[in-house]
């Protein structure tokens, strides 16, 4: 198939010109395949990058840049129930999920 | 819903920002696109599950925000474009991935399939999607400003 999504990169346009992610600490929720995540985690400090969905996260682990392995953390966790500490974030994206 | 951003608001630092980006229901536009020109060739028809989808978002953001959890400071839409090579390959899209959320009648298919025809060689087949992007700051309610 020949979809191309956001070829003019819009998205990440926008996302950089509402909020500096430099050395921050991020969450992002519904990351699915990775596809927004990989665009921004390079300046971040770490970012985490969750989904429920096990097969898109099992395709962003497999396409995951080798230089964005030490910044990227893929996860399987629900919304609902984070788990991770208190106050551990400084910016959570929420990616098409709410 | 609300419960979702009750467990970010706990994992976020004092004064952490909150981004919410997602797509609104606005009845999206298809068109045929080439290096010359933009036609327009009608839109997807808005179904019920993505339109109370909005409503329901919307309305759990102002539900946060009254709360006192959350303070808005910016919101702005732009749109983000899906493209084909063809008309089949966007309509075999919209029909198995979006199926739940928009239609595509009989009209934009054939009007969208004759613009394309006849289109330059590098004509492709879009739809703007509207996407909204808004940043929220972590507010201090007045229970932790006493303590």
């Amino acid at each position: 198939m020949s979809l191309q999504k956001d070829p003019d990169r819009r998205e990440i346009k926008f996302l950089h010109k509402f909020v500096d992610l430099t050395d921050k600490r991020v969450l992002e929720i519904g990351c699915g395949e990775g596809r927004l995540t990989w665009q921004y985690a390079a300046r971040t400090r770490q970012t985490t990058a969750a989904d429920l969905d096990v097969n898109a996260l099992r395709v962003a682990r497999m396409d995951n840049p080798s230089d964005l392995e030490d910044k990227i953390y893929f996860t399987c966790a629900n919304s609902e129930y984070l788990p991770f500490a208190k106050e551990k974030f400084d910016i959570a994206i929420l990616a098409w999920s709410l | 819903m609300v419960h979702v951003l009750s467990e970010i608001r706990r994992v976020l630092a004092p004064d952490g920002i909150l981004i919410d980006l997602r797509p609104l229901a606005d009845n999206w536009r298809v068109e045929v696109v080439s290096l010359r020109e933009v036609k327009r060739t009608g839109r997807v028809e808005d179904l019920p599950e993505q339109i109370n989808g909005d409503v329901a978002s919307n309305e759990t953001m102002l539900d946060v925000e009254k709360r006192g959890w959350f303070k808005r400071e910016q919101e702005e839409l732009f749109p983000f474009f899906y493209s084909w090579d063809t008309p089949s390959e966007m309509e075999e899209f919209v029909d198995d991935d979006w199926k739940d959320f928009v239609g595509l009648a009989e009209d934009t298919r054939q009007a969208t399939r004759s613009a394309w025809a006849v289109a330059d060689a590098d004509g492709r087949v879009r739809v703007r999607v509207e996407v909204m992007i808004a940043r929220w700051r972590k507010a201090i309610t007045n229970l932790e400003n006493v303590e």
